[in-house]
């Protein structure tokens, strides 16, 4: 860096000079800074980054029936590639992930479209995101458990559409499937998706989309030239929040499948449930495995840190 | 004269770009420095640092004789008023003035009666007596100017950094508060050192002005002695007030530009070149274009574009060689204004005693 | 855009769809609620209209087969809980975003450092905090292991609303108070604070509400104690009744009139200020 930046100033003897002193100025300055991300950093390092090496280093425990021992064995590993339910259960978690992380772009998109782009007023761009974070107040566990009495056999849903003639017979894989469990997860986490995709929106200046009609560029060319790329960085959020929250999902799938579709979470849980940490290690860091790729991958579209 | 501020060989860099570049100035108690110098210049960061807000990364800075080097912003004892005026949006015109009385950390006033005497007798002398419980969003731009000026005075600050102080202000408020501020000044007897990018509120309120370029002073004196003598090229451009062709020098004892030539101003610039002749705009007369130049006139032709009024003068606009705007102004006090037909050929001629030349 | 009537009335017409798909799950808690009990279930039809579920929840009816929930203690917890990590989350919130003002070595790892806490999935966080605590022999409790991890999950959303704050705080109020003589410490506390509260209070409210529904991560973390979502969960591994329903409704209600008195105030001062503005315009 140092080096490089000397490069740059070309060899100017003033600034040659200058630039080393910059580099130890200010030493109260940095003190107080060092004061005051110390307790942040401290707080994560503990609290997150020694828990997940933890959960790393005990996925190569030995289990007992209902202990587990430092003495290292890749058997929990061997157990979970071979067998066809776990290995299962990641495939259908990846597979959940992408369809509810559609559902919720393709269904939260208009809408945050329409918050962010077409009210102006500001007053009622906050009520109407205020309504969409108001349900968040309610346990998501009860909210969950209210698509129950919706999709059931005997469900609001069924009894609507018997009603209207659609159906003679009540639909009955509404509840308990996979479909119920993706509604669910729809549901709850479209918000996330709306959210920074609309305060991305809303960031716009409305003089570049006039210009541009202006120019004559149809509505969906200034959709698909200005407006989607500007809104990149608010998908890329949204997608990084409903991504991390559905990976790590098991009350949905609990509450909404009747145990039929078993994820990483639900693995995690019930291994826990049953003392076999080591095991439940191993799911933890195939989950974490999944994770990091995928906010890596969605990472690459746009830089956060700028876009603060 | 004692020196109360006593900058020397200040460099500062941002991101390896040189804001200030060994810079040394010094002011006198009691003095009023203007600092002029365009945008990016480099003028602000030397009151910033000079106040203490960043630190240089190198050079010495004396305030009465002691290093600053160190010493927080706070400690230091130089009141400075930003462009913005920076008030604090929260508290009342009153706590606004108060506020440096009541918190700061060397000798605060305890007894609010105290404060108050301060503060209503500092608001007088702005003229905000009746102001005090308003909020800082109730008053208008120029009662903000004040506020932001009595609360700097009722510090008693050895020095007073201005940075662009009436920037925000609109025309006929700035010079209402130019007035105001020398007002003050009498009054009280401070010290000022004041930046702007306006070269007429610098040569309005400055014992002295100081020129800034790329980071140096280009030259620093009285405003009457920048006005007719700029130290250089640049220096007059900065003034605003020159025509300026470069050039170089002829065989023939002139100055030449493109086609024309100029004699030099004086025998000792003979020989000056390649380089700058300037003339003022209020150095110049039109002539027909037919109409011969009296002995000893330097001139060139020039299209006729338009003019503007201004009250005490009037600005006439030309095209000369080149597509190079050139410009006229008469003092409405001398001369009488003329008409000129847009489109026109004239000649503009001057007496090259009146011009300068820099190499 | 706005000059798109059917767009703009086609985009408006989805939206109070997306909305009432966002709410569809309380018109059917709403209606449940009020199930005929004890011996009506959670789901269509209702076979007698009543309100016994409301009283179960406060304990009004006479003891049936149905346990009463939870909620006295588990909601104490959960409140009691929520505050303590909004106050720690928000204070390290600041503070670090403070430090980010100025530039320094080491930031973009600090950054992301902290960004990983609402990256990482909560049930990780929950399994590995119960594995430290497991192997250091300390006791899982909410008001311990619950509280860091949910701290790990808060503190990220305050350090960011906390930051976009300071990013478009103008730090020349803060210059004038040093050149005053205040110093950093006090001109932070008389200025910077009370300038950036507006900030402080909606990072607090973001981190409230998440640690209030905070669900995975908490249910390794917490021990025996549960808290309010745990008791939830614990319900529905058994069997459900309307009670929950009628819970649901009763917070919903609870949130509502919250906002509504928030609305009330907000209008009320805005209306205050434009008061005082017209006033000016006459003058």
């Amino acid at each position: 860096m140092e080096e490089a930046r000397r490069r740059i100033q070309g060899g100017s003897g003033v600034s040659a000079v200058a630039g080393v002193a910059a580099e130890k100025k200010d030493p109260r300055a940095r003190r107080i800074t060092a004061l005051l991300v110390a307790p942040g950093i401290i707080w994560m390092v503990l609290f997150l980054v020694v828990p997940m090496l933890m959960m790393v280093y005990v996925s190569f425990w030995t289990q007992k029936t209902f202990t587990i021992e430092p003495t290292l064995t890749l058997n929990s590993w061997i157990a979970f590639f071979s067998s066809e339910t776990y290995f299962g259960a990641l495939l259908r978690t990846i597979r959940i992930w992408l369809i509810v992380l559609a559902a919720t772009f393709f269904l939260g998109y208009p809408t945050a479209l329409f918050i962010g782009l077409f009210i102006k007023n500001k007053t009622i761009q906050t009520i109407v995101l205020v309504l969409c974070v108001v349900p968040f107040w309610t346990s998501f566990l009860i909210r969950v458990l209210a698509w129950r009495p919706m999709l059931g056999k005997e469900g609001a849903v069924n009894i609507v559409l018997q009603k209207i003639g659609l159906i003679s017979q009540p639909i009955e894989v509404l509840l308990f499937t996979e479909f119920s469990v993706v509604i669910g997860m729809t549901q709850i986490y479209v918000v996330f998706m709306v959210g920074p995709i609309a305060f991305m929106l809303s960031r716009i200046d409305p003089s570049l989309i006039e210009a541009a009609r202006d120019l004559g560029a149809s509505t969906w060319r200034i959709f698909r030239t200005i407006i989607f790329p500007l809104s990149l960085p608010g998908v890329v959020v949204g997608a990084i929040f409903v991504s991390v929250m559905v990976l790590g999902e098991f009350a949905t799938s609990a509450a909404l499948s009747g145990r039929k579709v078993n994820l990483l979470g639900n693995i995690i849980v019930t291994q826990v449930g049953s003392l076999k940490w080591a095991f439940a290690a191993v799911v933890g860091v195939m989950l974490t495995a999944v994770m990091a790729i995928v906010v890596a991958a969605l990472l690459r579209l746009a830089d956060l840190r700028k876009e603060l | 004269m004692t020196t109360i501020l006593d900058v020397k060989n200040v460099t500062k860099l941002y991101d390896g770009e040189v804001a200030l570049d060994g810079l040394s100035v010094e002011l006198q108690v009691n003095e009023y420095l203007s600092l002029l110098g365009p945008s990016g210049s480099g003028k602000s960061t030397l009151l910033r640092v000079i106040a203490g807000f960043e630190m240089s990364d190198a050079g010495d800075i004396h305030l009465a004789g002691e290093s600053v080097a160190g010493v927080p912003a706070h400690k230091r004892g130089i009141g400075f008023v930003s462009q913005g005026f920076a008030l604090f949006p929260h508290i009342s015109v009153f706590d606004n003035v108060a506020f440096g009385l009541r918190h700061r950390e060397d000798d605060p006033v305890r007894d609010e009666g105290d404060v108050a005497r301060r503060v209503n007798e500092m608001l007088d002398l702005v003229g905000l007596a009746d102001l005090g419980d308003r909020g800082i969003n109730q008053i208008s731009g120029g009662q903000k100017q004040r506020v932001a000026l009595a609360r700097t005075l009722v510090a008693d600050p050895k020095i007073i950094l201005l940075d662009e102080p009436l920037g925000a202000l609109d025309a006929n408020l700035r010079a209402r508060m130019r007035i105001e501020l020398r007002r003050i000044r009498q009054q009280l007897g401070i010290t000022f050192m004041h930046v702007t990018g306006n070269e007429q509120e610098a040569l309005a309120m400055g014992d002295r002005v100081a020129v800034l370029d790329n980071g140096r002073l280009a030259q620093v004196a009285d405003p009457d002695t920048v006005y007719n003598q700029p130290a250089s090229a640049r220096v007059a451009r900065f003034l605003n007030c020159y025509n300026m062709f470069e050039g170089r020098a002829g065989d023939d004892k002139q100055f030449c530009v493109g086609d024309a030539s100029f004699p030099y101003p004086s025998p000792q610039d003979a020989s000056i070149g390649p380089g700058t002749y300037c003339v003022r705009f209020d150095k110049i007369r039109v002539a027909p274009a037919t109409a011969a130049p009296r002995p000893g006139e330097a001139g060139v032709r020039a299209t006729f574009i338009t003019s503007e009024y201004s009250g005490p003068s009037i600005t006439y606009f030309f095209e000369g060689q080149g597509n190079k705007v050139l410009e006229v102004e008469y003092h409405l006090s001398h001369r009488q204004p003329e008409e000129f037909s847009p489109g026109s050929e004239y000649s503009l001629l001057w007496s090259p005693g009146d011009a300068l030349v820099y190499s | 855009m706005e000059n798109r009537p059917i767009l703009r009335s086609a985009l408006a017409l989805y939206t109070a769809l997306f909305i009432g798909f966002l709410y569809a799950p309380f018109v059917v808690l709403g209606i449940l609620s009020f199930q005929s009990g004890p011996e009506g279930g959670p789901q269509f039809p209702i076979t007698e209209w009543s309100t016994y579920w409301y009283e179960h929840i406060f304990g009004l009816t006479p003891p049936s087969r149905v346990a009463p929930l939870p909620i006295g203690e588990t909601l104490v917890r959960s409140l009691t809980l929520a505050f303590t990590t909004m106050v720690t989350s928000t204070v390290l919130g600041t503070m670090t975003a403070q430090a980010f003002r100025r530039r320094f070595k080491g930031s973009g790892f600090v950054f992301y450092l902290v960004v990983l806490g609402m990256i990482v999935p909560g049930v990780l966080v929950g399994l590995g905090i119960a594995l430290v605590a497991n192997n250091l022999g300390i006791s899982r409790a909410w008001w311990g292991t619950a509280f860091v991890a949910h701290v790990v999950y808060t503190f990220p959303f305050a350090f960011l609303v906390m930051l976009a704050i300071f990013n478009r705080f103008d730090k020349s109020v803060e210059e004038a108070a040093w050149s005053l003589g205040v110093p950093p410490m006090r001109t932070f506390r008389k200025v910077t604070f009370p300038l950036i509260f507006p900030g402080v209070l909606s990072s607090m409210l973001f981190a409230f509400t998440l640690s209030y529904d905070e669900f995975p991560r908490t249910l390794f973390a917490a021990g025996a104690d549960l808290t309010l979502p745990l008791a939830i969960y614990g319900t529905f591994a058994v069997e459900i009744h309307p009670n929950l329903f009628a819970f649901g409704v009763l917070t919903t209600l609870f949130s509502f009139s919250l906002l509504t008195v928030y609305g009330i105030l907000m209008s009320i001062s805005i209306h205050r200020a434009k008061k005082v503005a017209i006033q000016e315009e006459i003058e």
